[in-house]
Formats: structure tokens, C-alpha cells, sequence
């Protein structure tokens, strides 16, 4: 019984089990049968998707684990309706898109002349990135939510460097991966920034104890970049168009369901913090209505399909962030809305693009129209998918501009004024993309189309006009999302009304605009190719060019200098390590730390010895010849054995005489093994810059004093371990203490080091004899 | 003492420094056999207590003080695997000079870039206009004069 309702208990838990499990398992699949990887990839994104609605419809629920306790870190995931919207949205579109890359990926695969193996991968990333996705969504630990965040960086990295032989996919790949990642870094920053202040990296815990201030305004910022990062907002928006490199079936799958919806996810899982400040909803409103602008500009200028649908998602994203500056229940429920009904829309409209690449071998508009003729039903199902996104009436998009236009009223008139103005640039371009493929002159002919490359479209467009009839369901779980983020319920009521209430009167004053844009081409289409060039020119793309330059620059620059000679590989390990020790010793106080430690009367053989010891060392700079050199260290060694002897320590003296025979044995077997002739040109060696050496070893020499007087300092413990080493040493059968710690109680550093003598004999004797073993 | 220890530490440790910045590899190595006595020195001198040997039965008695045995027994495997390195150090140095000739590090610098240009027209055959020696080998002869 109790181990049925543990069971119970750890239910939430299915939905990222299955998702997260798919990955492999399709990769496996792929290696025992490379068909095989598709329609087991397929079938694990719809199980996902199953368990996530079960685990949904049950009720939800959280699991709360131990991670690392000690430092505040805890495995806890939860299936709030914030996390099952996104879950179900990554499952499901998953699932669809997978279904169309059955068909898609073997025709590319072709196209280029791959093997069909490398379908594998493909999939085993795009699942990786489902589950990633549904992580993240569950994710109610900052640090477990980075940790889903990174992976879904890692997945899309795989996925965009796809066609790898590329080199402009690979480096859209890198550029995706430094923007999304190296602000990633900064999610983590504020999330210990949080930690440090609030003793919690639980966003529920987080939300029930913050208090606007700085720390919060700081921490809010950081964890906003990454997530406006990820989302492509501007400024950092640059690495969306380019991530277009990647295969069609990623491109719709990152821009509607996984990594730019990662970026809002975020936003409405940190909401409750940010809505504390006022500042940090104004950053956001702020960047939302640039992006929608900069993206609705960008998009009508551009002529690849692929290129209009990355600046469109940039645009509709920045209605989402929009919505969530705006703040307020509207706000936060009308994000979701937005999310769901985007990603139906987008999805359909870059499976459309892809299918049609595939069918006529073309990408621009320029080049293609009148396609209706030849696809009808996906022209008929994209053009179901272009009206939800354009806002239409009897589709799921015009809820969500009403819910838009609601949230900006709330907020005043200049809003409302915006976003109508964005709804109607929505409608022009929407109206560019599908118009310049479906209308107009064209061949006529019979499409010769998959059916697998439509069906997904088909169900995609089909969902956004059932959206349109049947509101309920969505609007729940956008009501749910909302109230995960809001923290109170946010009732939205999506509806049609036959009147003249101030959010219809906005919509259709958005299709008249809208239209008044499409037909007015002539008039803004220089000035809109002006703001794009304006931003090649001058945009953020420039500034990441310039700094991925300059680093590379720089780690050339380094790496010359380190691998230039083996002084400078030495020098590049031990200056750094100085410059360490050095902010070690110069932070560490200093007043009463230094003791110069009393001289006994039996002392004064020992300090003579100390003398012999450093005089020897320091005759060893100045002898030139090798065999000479030999015997001043050697005999600098034998001294040392008798500090050892005079400090109590025989064992050590002992050893100490038999290692510096056989050091002196070796250095003189040395000198005979190699000719007299090489020694002695060696010898007059020209020395080179000597003062530049002697003041290095100065310093060098000085560190070595600060390092080790500071050490021996430090006044000794009272109740040493040497006296329960003392005391142990006839347990372990032993008089000598030394023998019972090297045998004994520390035996295993001692095997260690007989094995590196192993080693080292091994070494000497293969390089002895030319490079073979004896 | 302490500071007497310290300034040992740091005289033998600096002599070791100088003779390991010098273009003899022979040098190199005596700055490294230097290097490790004085760290062992510093291990033996960081032993906590100061007395008489610590074998069983302690002259003193039970209370006695005995020196630090832990101390020793690091000194130990420092001074076990100070002696298995520079063995292995002279063979490598042997090594070098019947391969190269030379134990001087800037030869074996500009040897070793040699080799690294050869490898890499033999991977890109355009880059064939000098074949004797690259400008990154040229440049380190000339500083090496």
C-alpha cells in the first residue's frame, strides 16, 4: 500500500520521464535500423504527449527531491498549467513535426547525398530537445531550470549545425549557441544573486519573499537577458534569421514550440518576481514593442520564406513580452494565449514553407505564386494557419488580439494605439507570405507532394479554425498558465460579441490598417529596405562579428605565445599561479602573521647546515660545467640530509642519502652517456639576457618567501595528530611511527608511489632503447 | 627558526627557478631537482612538533614530544618521486640529444616548428612557396642568435 502511493506521489514525474526517454531511445532505434528511428521518435512524442495530458487531467502535481541540500538545491518539478501549456505545446507540435521529418528528412537527406543513418541524430536531438523543453516547463528550481536551459542551447546547437558540411549552418549554429548560451551565464548569475539574498532557489519560495530593491531589480534584469536572449528579442534578435540554416522541421519546431518559446516559458515561470518592480515590467514592455516593430518591418522586407517567418516570429514574440510588461491578469493569461495560438500558426506556415521548397526547388517569393492550383489542400490548410496568425475572426488569432487589445487598454490609450498599429503590420505581412505563394499567375499541374508533408499542416491549420469555434479548451489552459504566473486566477473569457465594444471597433480599425499597409507598398517599401540595411550596417549582428573576431584574435595571440617553447608552456601554468598566490598573499592580513620563530641553543648546527644548503644552491647558477654542477648539487642534497637528521627526522636522512647517490650517479651517467663535445658547447652556452633571469628568480624567490614563512607561521595546533600517530604505531605493529603511517595508515599513497616508480623504470627503459620496450 | 627555514626555502627555491629559465636542458633539470629539495624542505620544516625521533618508546616517556611523523612520511614519497622524475627527465633529455643532436631548448623549439610546418603542407599543398622553413621557425632562429 505504501509503496502504491509513493508511486502516486512521484506521478508528476511521467510526463518528463517519457519525454526525456525518447531521445534515447530513438537514437537506438537508429542504430539497429536506421528506418527505424522515425516512427519510434514519432510514437515516443505522441506518448509524451498522452502522459502529459493524463498527469494534466489527474490533476498535476509536484515532485519535491533532495538535489544538493547542503546548497539550497532541490529537484523539484511541478505540472502547474503554466508548465503543462508548454509541456503539451512541446509534445504535441513535437510529435507533428516529427510525423512531417519521417517523410521531409529522408528527401533532404537525399537531396544532399547523405547516408540515411545520419536520420539518427536528427532524431535523437530533436527528442532531446522535447524532453529539455518539457524539463524546463516542470523545472520550479532556478538551477534545475538551468540546467534544462542549457540542454535545450546543446540540443538546438546539434540541430542548426545539422547539415554540417555547411560552414554557414555551423557557424549559425555557434552564433545561436554564444548568444543564447553566454546569457544563459547570466540566469545563473541572478539566480545566485536570488540564492545569496533569499536563502532559496525555489521560484514559489522566491515569490512569497521578495521585496522590491536592488537586488531584485539586478537579479530580474539578469534573468530577463537570457530569457529575451533565447526569445530573439532585440538586441539580441540577430541569431534567429540566421538560425534558419537549419532543416525546415527544426526551424518550425524552435520557433513555435521549443528555444524562442524557451525565452517567454522563462518570463512566465520568474513573473511573480518581476511584477514586483515596476522597472523591470517597463524594460520588458519597452523591448517587446521594439521587437514587434523591428521584426514587422524586417519581415515585409524580406524575400526568402524562411527569413519572413524568423523576423514574423521575432515580431509575435515581442507581443508576448509585450503583454507581460503590460502586466495584470490580462497580461499574464493573454501571454499564454498568445503562445499557443503563435505556435499552432507559425508551425503550420514553416511546415507549409518546407513543403514547398521540396515540391518546386525554390525558397524566395519573388520566385514563386499561384500555387493554389497545384496544392490545394495546402493552400487551403496554410491559409487556415496564415488567418489565425493575421488575427482573423473565426480563428484561435483573434482571441488573441483580443486579449492583447484588453491588456493594452487597461493600460492606456498610447497602448492601445501601438498594438493596433502591430496587429495591422501582423496582417500585412502574414497577407506577403501567403499571398505572394498561393495567388497570382501560376503553372497548373498536379503537386506531386507527400502526403506526410501535408497531413501535419493540415491538422496544424485544422486546430487553429477549431480554436476559432471552440475556444474553451485553450482558454482553460491559458487560464491555468496564467494563474500560474499571476498567482491568483485570471479569468479570461474569449468570446465573440456582436457590438461596438472598444477591442472589436480595434480589430477591425487593425484589418482596415492592415490592408491600407498591403496597398500602399509603393509608398513605405524604400523606407522600410532603409531601416533593414540601416540595421545590417549598424545592428547588434556587428558588434557579436566584432567581438567573436576579437576573441579569436586573442586566443591566437595567447596560444602562440604559450605553445612557442617549452619555457613558455611552463611559464604559462606558473604565472598565472603566481599571480594567484600573490592576491592570496596580498589579501590576507598581515599584522601579527609573521613570526620569526626562537633559535635554541642546540640550534646552531642547523642553522650552519640552512647556510651550506643555500649557499650550494646558489653556486649551482653560477658553475658552468656539467659535471661540476653535478657534484654542487649533490653535495647541497647530502647537507640537506643532515637538516633532515638534526629536525628529528632519520627515516627522511636515510632516504635522502640513497636518492642523492643515485641522483649523482645518474647526472654523471649522463654526462658520459652524451659526447664531451656537446657538454662543453653547451657550457659556454651564450647565456642571454642573464638580468632579465636573476630578476625572475628574485621574484620567483621572493613568492617562495612570502608563501612559505606565512605557512610556517602559523602557530601549531594543540592537540596534533602526530600524537595519535604516536599512539597507534604499536596497534599496528610497529615501533617506528614514520614505517606505520607509510605501511599502514596511509598505505595506499604508498602503492601510488610504488607505481610510479613502476611507471618511471618502464618510461626510462623504452627510452633507453629507442622508443621499444627492452 | 621559522624565518631561518623560510629564507632556506626561498634561496633554494629561487637557484631552482634560475637554472629552470635557461636554455640548457641539463640546467633545466638541476633547477628541478633544486625546486623539489626545497619543497621537501619545506614539508619537514612545517612539522608541527619538534623533538625526539618518534620511535616507540619515546625516551621521555608517554607525555614526550616526539617530531611529526606525518611530515616525514610526505617527505618521503616527495623525495621517492623527486628521484623516479629526474631519472625519467635524463632519459628524456638522452633521448632528445640522439634524435636531435643538441640539448640546447631553443634548437629543439625550431626543430619542433619545422616538423609542424612539414606536417601542415603535407596536409594543404598550396602553401608551398618556402619549403626549407616557415616564417614562424625563421623568426625563432633569428631570436635565438
Amino acid at each position: 500500500m505504501t509503496a502504491l502511493s509513493a508511486a502516486f506521489s512521484l506521478a508528476p514525474l511521467l510526463p518528463l520521464l517519457v519525454a526525456l526517454l525518447a531521445a534515447p531511445a530513438a537514437m537506438l532505434a537508429g542504430t539497429l535500423k536506421p528506418r527505424l528511428a522515425a516512427p519510434v521518435g514519432t510514437a515516443f512524442a505522441a506518448l509524451a504527449f498522452l502522459a502529459t495530458a493524463f498527469t494534466w487531467y489527474r490533476g498535476g502535481g509536484t515532485v519535491d527531491l533532495a538535489w544538493a541540500p547542503t546548497w539550497g538545491m532541490r529537484f523539484t518539478i511541478a505540472l502547474d498549467g503554466l508548465a503543462a501549456l508548454y509541456a503539451l505545446l512541446a509534445t504535441g507540435i513535437g510529435f507533428l513535426v516529427l510525423a512531417y521529418s519521417s517523410r521531409y528528412l529522408p528527401l533532404h537527406l537525399d537531396q544532399e547525398g547523405r547516408p540515411e543513418a545520419e536520420g539518427a541524430r536528427f532524431y535523437g536531438f530533436m527528442l532531446l530537445f522535447m524532453g529539455a523543453m518539457v524539463g524546463l516547463a516542470m523545472a520550479q528550481d532556478l538551477v534545475l531550470l538551468f540546467v534544462f536551459w542549457d540542454l535545450t542551447a546543446v540540443a538546438s546547437y546539434y540541430l542548426i549545425a545539422y547539415d554540417r558540411h555547411d560552414p554557414d549552418a555551423r557557424a549559425s549554429a555557434l552564433m545561436a549557441l554564444l548568444v543564447t548560451g553566454i546569457t544563459a551565464v547570466l540566469l545563473l548569475i541572478g539566480a545566485l544573486t536570488l540564492y545569496a539574498t533569499y536563502g532559496t532557489l525555489s521560484v514559489p519560495d522566491l515569490a512569497g519573499s521578495v521585496e522590491p530593491g536592488v537586488t531584485l531589480t539586478v537579479a530580474g534584469l539578469l534573468i530577463a537577458c537570457a530569457a529575451l536572449a533565447k526569445s530573439a528579442q532585440v538586441p539580441f534578435h540577430f541569431w534567429l534569421p540566421r538560425a534558419m540554416a537549419a532543416p525546415t522541421p527544426v526551424s518550425a519546431y524552435l520557433h513555435s514550440a521549443a528555444m524562442v518559446a524557451a525565452g517567454v516559458l522563462l518570463l512566465g515561470r520568474v513573473y511573480p518576481l518581476l511584477e514586483k518592480s515596476q522597472f523591470l515590467l517597463d524594460v520588458l514592455l519597452v523591448v517587446g514593442l521594439l521587437s514587434i516593430s523591428v521584426g514587422a518591418i524586417l519581415a515585409l522586407t524580406r524575400d526568402v520564406l524562411k527569413q519572413l517567418l524568423a523576423y514574423s516570429t521575432i515580431s509575435q514574440y515581442g507581443y508576448v513580452v509585450f503583454l507581460y510588461g503590460l502586466g495584470g491578469e490580462y497580461g499574464a493569461a493573454g501571454a499564454a494565449f498568445y503562445v499557443v495560438s503563435h505556435a499552432l500558426a507559425k508551425c503550420a506556415l514553416f511546415l507549409t514553407a518546407g513543403a514547398i521548397t521540396e515540391e518546386t526547388g525554390e525558397d524566395r517569393l519573388s520566385r514563386l505564386g499561384g500555387l493554389t492550383k497545384r496544392l490545394p489542400l495546402l493552400a487551403v490548410a496554410s491559409g487556415a494557419a496564415a488567418a489565425g496568425l493575421a488575427a482573423l475572426p473565426f480563428t484561435i488569432g483573434f482571441f488573441k488580439d483580443e486579449l492583447l487589445f484588453e491588456a493594452a487598454l487597461e493600460r492606456g490609450g498610447l497602448f492601445a494605439a501601438l498594438s493596433v498599429l502591430g496587429a495591422a503590420l501582423t496582417i500585412a505581412y502574414t497577407w506577403r507570405f501567403w499571398g505572394g505563394l498561393f495567388l497570382g499567375e501560376g503553372r497548373d499541374g498536379a503537386g506531386s507532394l507527400p502526403a506526410a508533408l501535408v497531413w501535419p499542416v493540415a491538422v496544424l491549420g485544422g486546430l487553429v479554425l477549431l480554436g476559432g469555434l471552440f475556444v474553451e479548451p485553450f482558454a482553460l489552459l491559458a487560464e491555468a498558465a496564467g494563474a500560474a504566473s499571476y498567482g491568483a486566477p485570471t479569468p479570461i473569457e474569449p468570446a465573440y460579441h456582436l457590438d461596438l465594444r472598444p477591442t472589436n471597433l480595434m480589430a477591425v480599425g487593425a484589418f482596415a490598417l492592415g490592408i491600407a499597409i498591403v496597398a500602399s507598398r509603393p509608398l513605405w517599401e524604400r523606407g522600410a529596405l532603409a531601416v533593414s540595411r540601416f540595421g545590417e550596417v549598424l545592428g547588434p549582428e556587428r558588434l557579436y562579428e566584432w567581438g567573436v573576431d576579437a576573441l579569436n584574435r586573442l586566443s591566437d595571440y595567447v596560444h602562440r605565445a604559450e605553445v612557442r617553447d617549452l619555457r613558455s608552456r611552463v611559464a604559462a601554468i606558473l604565472l598565472p599561479a603566481g599571480v594567484l598566490v600573490g592576491a592570496g598573499i596580498l589579501v590576507t592580513p598581515t599584522v601579527g602573521a609573521y613570526r620569526t620563530g626562537e633559535v635554541m641553543r642546540g640550534d646552531f648546527p642547523l642553522l650552519l647546515a640552512l647556510v651550506v644548503v643555500a649557499v650550494a644552491a646558489l653556486t649551482t647558477t653560477f658553475t658552468r660545467r656539467h659535471v661540476t654542477l653535478a657534484l654542487v648539487l649533490s653535495g647541497a642534497g647530502f647537507v640537506l640530509a643532515l637538516v633532515y637528521a638534526f629536525l628529528g627526522a632519520p627515516e627522511v636522512t636515510l632516504v635522502a642519502v640513497l636518492v642523492e647517490t643515485f641522483l649523482t650517479l645518474l647526472f654523471l651517467g649522463t654526462s658520459k652517456l652524451i659526447p664531451y663535445k656537446v657538454l662543453h658547447d653547451q657550457a659556454k652556452l651564450p647565456l642571454g639576457n642573464q638580468w632579465r633571469r636573476v630578476f625572475f628568480s628574485c621574484l620567483a624567490s621572493l613568492f617562495a618567501f612570502a608563501v612559505a614563512w606565512s605557512a610556517l607561521s602559523q602557530p601549531a595546533a594543540e592537540n596534533t595528530v602526530a600524537e595519535e600517530h604516536v599512539r597507534l604505531a604499536p596497534d599496528a605493529h610497529a615501533q617506528d611511527t614514520v614505517s606505520a603511517i607509510l605501511a599502514d595508515f596511509r598505505a595506499l599513497d604508498t602503492l601510488g608511489e610504488v607505481t610510479v616508480v613502476a611507471l618511471v623504470i618502464l618510461g626510462v627503459a623504452t627510452l633507453l632503447n629507442r622508443g621499444r620496450l627492452p | 627558526m621559522i624565518l631561518a627555514f623560510s629564507l632556506a626555502v626561498a634561496v633554494v627555491f629561487g637557484s631552482g627557478v634560475f637554472l629552470v629559465i635557461q636554455r640548457d636542458l641539463l640546467r633545466v633539470v638541476v633547477g628541478i631537482v633544486l625546486i623539489s629539495n626545497s619543497a621537501s624542505l619545506f614539508i619537514v620544516a612545517a612539522g608541527l612538533t619538534r623533538g625526539a625521533v618518534p620511535i616507540v618508546p619515546l625516551p621521555g616517556g608517554d607525555g614526550a614530544s616526539a617530531s611529526d611523523p606525518l611530515v616525514q612520511a610526505m617527505a618521503l614519497t616527495a623525495l621517492i618521486i623527486t628521484s623516479s622524475v629526474t631519472a625519467l627527465l635524463l632519459s628524456l633529455i638522452y633521448r632528445l640529444y640522439v634524435s636531435h643532436d643538441t640539448m640546447d631548448i631553443e634548437d629543439i623549439s625550431v626543430a619542433e616548428l619545422r616538423e609542424a610546418e612539414a606536417l601542415e603542407r603535407k596536409n594543404r599543398p598550396e602553401i608551398e612557396e618556402n619549403p626549407e622553413k616557415g616564417p614562424a621557425a625563421e623568426e625563432l632562429e633569428e631570436r635565438s642568435r
